[in-house]
This record gives C-alpha cells, sequence and structure tokens, in this order.
C-alpha cells in the first residue's frame, strides 16, 4: 500500500514541473499569459471538466472506467433544458439535472456492482444508450431561454474567482475527505488493488461499486448545468471530449489504470495540467489541431515517465 | 470456426455457447422483421446490408485479435481517418493506385506499430496509450487537412466502390476472404495460438516461452492493417473524406466484437461470434431505417443490444468461476 502511494505520488511531481516550465515559457512569449482574464476563462471549463474527472477518478480507484459520463453530461444538460423549458424554478431545474446524473450513473452501477459486469462493456453500451435517450429527450433540438439564476453560475465571481471554479474546488475538498478519511473511500481503494480479497474481507463490494458509478453520475449532473449556464443552451451532445479528457487527466495525475491508488490532488494537477498547456499553446498562436496532438503527447510523455519511474521500483522490490 | 472447436461440442447444440444465443436473438429479430418489414429480406436490401458489413467486419476482425491479446485500441477510429485521407489526398495529386494503396497500407501498419511499441516497450496501459495516439493521429491529421473536405476522389477509388454482382461490391469479397485468412492465421499458426495463450494469461504464456512482445505487435500492427484496408472500402463508398471521419468508429468496433462475445480480459472470443455480432448490428441499423425510426432510437436500440450481449456473455463466465472449468484455449 505505502508502495502504490509514494510512487503514485512521483507523477503528479513530474506534471506540475513540466507545467510550470511551459508556464513561464508561455508568459515569457505572451503578455496575456499571466493576465488575470486569462485566468478566469481557463478556470470555467477547467471546473466543469474537474468535476467529471474527480468521479472518474473514484471510478478508476476501483479499477473500472466510466466511458458513458459524455452521454451523462447530455441527458442531464437536456433534463435541465425541459425543466427550464415548462418555467420550473432554478431549484427545481438544478434538482432534476442532478437527478437524472444520478439516475443514469446508478443505472450504471446496478449493472457494474450488482450483476457483476465489466465497467468498459456496460458503459460502452450505456454510452450509446445515454446518448440516445439524451436525444430522443431533446428531439435533437437545443434549448435556451434559462433563466437568470440558473446563469448565475457563470456570471458571479467571488474576489475575482468564477463560482463555478470555487464550486469545483469545494467539491474536490468534500472528495478528499471521503477518500481519505472515509471508510467508503477505504472500500473503493481496496476493490481496486484486490477485488477478490475485498469481497472475503466482507466488505461490501457491490454497495461501494454502486455509489462510485452513482456518485459519478451526480458529479456529470453537476457539470451539465454548469455547461448549461455557460453556454445558455442545453443539447444532447454537450458532454462529447469530457470522457477521453477525464480519463486522460486522472492517468496523468498518476493513478494507475489498474485501480488501487488516487489522490485528489493529483487528478486536479491532472486536469489542470491539460487545460493550462491548452490555453498557453492558443495565445502562443500554435494551431488548434496541433495544441491537441500536443495535449496527447504530453498524456503519453508523461505515463510513460511515471511507468518507467514506477517500473524501477517493483524490479528493486 | 470457433475457438473452442472440438468435434463433440460442435456436433450437439450447445446451449451455453456465446454464439447459440447470438444466432437465437439474431433469429428473434429476424422474425420480428419478417412481420414488421417483410421488404428488410428483399435481395435489394440484403445486398446494402452486406455491403455495409464489409468495412465494419473487416476492423472488427483486427480488433478481435487486439481483445484476444488482452488489449484494447480506441484509436482504430482515427487510423481510419488518416489512411482514407491519406488514399485520397496522394490520389488526387495524380498517383497511381499501384503506389497510393501499398502507403496506405504502410500508413495503417506503422500507426498500428506506433500503438504496439507505446505498449510492449513503454508498457503503458493499452487504453491510456491508444487515447493518447487517437488524440495525435486526429491532431496531425486536422492539422495536415485543415479541417477542409476531400469531396472528390479518384476514378479508380470510386470504381472499388461501385456495386457489381447484384448489389455487392469488392468490399463484401474483402471481407470474406478477410475472416478466412483469420481463421488460417488464429486457429493453424503459431503466432495465431500464442494469441490464445497470451491474451489468457500473459505470465503464463511467457512461462512456456511465447514472447510477450511478438502477440502485441501482432495484433496491434494487424488490427492498423486491417484498418487500412477498411480505409479503402470506407472511402470508396463515402465518396468523400476529411479529417473528422470516422469519429468514435472504434467505439462501433469494439461493441460489434463484444457483442460477438470476446472477453475483454483477453484469451476468449472467436471469429464467427464476432461476425454474428457485426451482422446484429448492422441489420438492426438497417432495420430501424428501412421502419422509419428516428435516429435517436437507433441509438437507444443500439445500446439495449450491447448491454443484452454483455449480459449474455458475462453469464458463462460467472458460472465458470464457481465450477472452475476452464478449457485451455477457448
Amino acid at each position: 500500500m505505502m508502495q502504490l502511494r509514494r510512487s503514485a505520488s512521483l507523477q503528479p511531481g513530474v506534471v506540475i514541473l513540466l507545467v510550470l516550465f511551459f508556464c513561464v515559457y508561455a508568459g515569457y512569449r505572451s503578455g496575456d499569459f499571466w493576465s488575470a482574464l486569462n485566468w478566469q476563462l481557463l478556470a470555467q471549463p477547467l471546473a466543469e471538466a474537474g468535476l467529471v474527472s474527480l468521479g472518474m477518478m473514484f471510478v478508476i480507484a476501483t479499477g473500472g472506467i466510466d466511458l458513458s459520463v459524455g452521454s451523462i453530461v447530455g441527458v442531464a444538460a437536456v433534463t435541465a433544458g425541459i425543466a427550464a423549458h415548462h418555467k420550473f424554478s432554478v431549484p427545481t431545474i438544478e434538482a432534476a439535472a442532478l437527478a437524472a446524473g444520478a439516475l443514469c450513473g446508478a443505472f450504471n452501477g446496478l449493472l457494474i456492482g450488482v450483476l457483476r459486469l465489466s465497467s468498459i462493456l456496460v458503459t460502452l453500451g450505456s454510452m450509446i444508450l445515454f446518448s440516445g435517450i439524451a436525444l430522443a429527450l431533446s428531439d435533437g433540438n437545443s434549448f435556451a431561454g434559462f433563466p437568470d439564476g440558473l446563469l448565475w453560475w457563470n456570471d458571479a465571481t467571488l474576489l475575482g474567482i468564477p463560482v463555478e471554479f470555487l464550486l469545483f474546488l469545494a467539491t474536490a475538498a468534500v472528495a478528499a475527505v471521503l477518500l481519505r478519511y472515509s471508510l467508503w473511500g477505504h472500500y473503493a481503494i481496496a476493490i481496486g488493488s484486490n477485488r477478490v480479497a475485498a469481497r472475503y474481507s466482507g466488505y461490501p463490494v457491490a454497495l461501494t461499486l454502486f455509489g462510485v458509478y452513482t456518485l459519478q453520475g451526480l458529479l456529470c449532473g453537476m457539470t451539465g448545468i454548469l455547461l448549461v449556464a455557460r453556454l445558455a443552451s442545453a443539447r444532447a451532445d454537450m458532454g462529447q471530449g469530457l470522457m477521453l479528457m477525464a480519463i486522460a487527466a486522472v492517468v496523468l495525475g498518476g493513478a494507475p489504470i489498474e485501480g488501487g491508488s488516487a489522490s485528489v490532488l493529483a487528478t486536479v494537477a491532472g486536469v489542470a495540467a491539460f487545460y493550462i498547456v491548452q490555453d498557453g499553446l492558443l495565445l502562443l498562436d500554435v494551431p488548434p489541431f496541433v495544441q491537441h496532438a500536443l495535449t496527447s503527447v504530453l498524456l503519453l510523455v508523461a505515463v510513460a515517465v511515471g511507468i518507467i519511474l514506477r517500473g524501477n521500483r517493483e524490479d528493486r522490490r | 470456426m470457433s475457438s473452442n472447436s472440438g468435434a463433440s461440442a460442435r456436433l450437439r447444440l450447445n446451449f451455453h455457447r456465446h454464439e447459440t444465443k447470438l444466432a437465437f436473438l439474431l433469429f428473434v429479430l429476424g422474425t420480428a422483421l419478417a412481420a414488421a418489414a417483410p421488404r428488410f429480406f428483399s435481395s435489394v436490401n440484403l445486398a446494402l446490408l452486406a455491403r455495409s458489413m464489409g468495412v465494419l467486419l473487416i476492423i472488427s476482425v483486427g480488433m478481435l485479435n487486439v481483445i484476444l491479446a488482452g488489449g484494447i485500441d480506441v484509436s482504430a477510429g482515427s487510423i481510419l481517418a488518416v489512411v482514407s485521407v491519406v488514399l485520397v489526398r496522394l490520389g488526387n495529386h495524380g498517383l497511381p493506385a499501384s503506389i497510393v494503396l501499398p502507403l496506405g497500407l504502410l500508413t495503417g501498419a506503422g500507426l498500428g506499430a506506433v500503438n504496439a511499441a507505446l505498449i510492449a516497450e513503454l508498457r503503458i496501459p493499452p487504453i491510456v496509450a491508444t487515447l493518447g495516439t487517437a488524440g495525435l493521429f486526429r491532431g496531425l491529421l486536422l492539422e495536415w487537412t485543415q479541417g477542409e473536405w476531400e469531396s472528390s476522389i479518384p476514378s479508380w477509388l470510386n470504381a472499388v466502390g461501385i456495386p457489381r454482382w447484384g448489389g455487392l461490391d469488392i468490399s463484401v469479397l474483402a471481407a470474406a476472404l478477410v475472416m478466412l485468412a483469420a481463421a488460417w492465421i488464429l486457429h493453424r499458426t503459431q503466432i495465431g495460438r500464442a494469441l490464445f495463450r497470451f491474451g489468457d494469461s500473459p505470465l503464463a504464456a511467457a512461462r512456456t516461452g511465447i514472447s510477450v512482445r511478438q502477440p502485441i505487435y501482432f495484433a496491434y500492427i494487424s488490427l492498423g492493417l486491417l484498418t487500412a484496408i477498411g480505409a479503402v472500402f470506407y472511402a470508396a463508398q463515402l465518396g468523400a473524406v476529411q479529417g473528422n471521419a470516422a469519429n468514435g468508429y472504434e467505439l462501433t468496433v469494439i461493441a460489434a466484437v463484444v457483442l460477438g462475445g470476446a472477453d475483454i480480459l483477453g484469451g476468449r472470443g472467436s471469429l464467427l461470434g464476432t461476425f454474428l455480432g457485426v451482422l446484429l448490428l448492422c441489420s438492426l441499423q438497417q432495420a430501424l431505417v428501412l421502419l422509419h425510426v428516428a435516429t435517436f432510437w437507433q441509438n437507444i436500440a443500439t445500446g439495449a443490444i450491447v448491454l443484452i450481449g454483455v449480459i449474455l456473455s458475462s453469464a458463462p463466465r460467472l458460472h465458470r468461476k464457481f465450477t472452475l472449468q476452464q478449457s485451455p484455449s477457448a
């Protein structure tokens, strides 16, 4: 256990160092990089992807994976759109979106935790299923005309920091407490380390997994609300690309994809690294498609370095 | 051509075999279709169905190799797009087919080799490695095309996509040849058997003298090559390509293979199952189009059928877990 934790803490260090070097370079080349506006604009999409990544962190910690997050975000956004269309109050809209997300997550959790099906297969199927449901609910249209109370999530700032980002930080703090101090967090890590041992130890494997995927769904619901608020519209395909980003962020933070290890700080570092580098490349006038390629290279390099560092330790053991 | 093709297993109808369950699902779907849309069984429609299956089946055979080896490849859609753009762009520049086709196949195999090297040499987990290369290949491709469409294709490529032989085109013939070749390689050659053994347990395979690297290289390069072959027919059938082509196609391919009963943990799966999986997915989509069902219902039906396939395929695994009757290779 100690071994895992120590080796996992190396990679976020590498990532943070790389990103800091990059920041210095980007700040030197572009005057806008260190401006407050840049960081405000950067913080909002970061918060959205960050929430999904936190859920993905728990999922990957249990040795699973969730491919359906993008579709769940779409379902939640469309649900919010329908609720707004029927002139419901802001808390009702938010509750409906959260409930829709949690329901989708619970569906995954039921199949993966209780029926013991493989997470990658279940969520591959439910990804297609949920995107179909989101499209059917919205009839392929996009919703607009959201009340100001909902758009508050995009407009409001506290001490110059967007509330979206503060919400993300607060959620990350709760996730850290859950992971480190709750029995549930302990179970999740134990299942990822060795599921059979966890079962023989009498841990509630099915219930824990059900909780993990439901939480992931709930966080996707939150992301859906924030996306709707920022773009002032809701569409079924809104969450596209979030799945790959979330998996990449967790892995970039140094969590082994096989599970059994997780760190909130590393996950936050991973997702922040992605968005900071992408934003910096944009300011450096790197062509947009090359940015995409370079962030992928960042993922591969960081993971390869992490594995080489970890590999050396395992060889020594 | 299933993996556990013992003589006794072949003789009696085994209801625990995944292929049997799939055939049953297909039978139910077919009966329902015969009642709801008899046009489905018209020769024109069946030929269309066969044409729509060709590309998916060819790439699915490659994905089966990768999944048998215990891996996964989410960069197949990107490779498909890269190769189709390479084929069409070079062809439009006036290069002859005899140069463009080998170059396209080489590109596919090369990109597959990049995946294999990351997984075998750097030991990056397959899903992470191919996630990275998917973004890398796609990003470089989009930078190359600058998001522009190649709206015309060279005449020799156009000729490939033209229906002949009663509505069938060359992709159907190619898919049949690929199936035959794969059946021979998977069951009659050393590397094919090594793929099953390696996927079942890399450690045990290494102890019996099977190279750790060889099956990985074989699986990912074969997927790259088959994706490139698929790209030829993909571009020929569409008649136009762009950098964003085939986005998410890899998930359809994985869904087909998984629906076909391949174990995502490796070592288990069959060509027959993969064929039935592709047939089920394609006929379902074709049927929904015939019944004038809106696109999103197609997604819902596809997702549901994949989930049903997953539940069906894991039933024997749960059963085996308790009885501990594991056949050595199947």
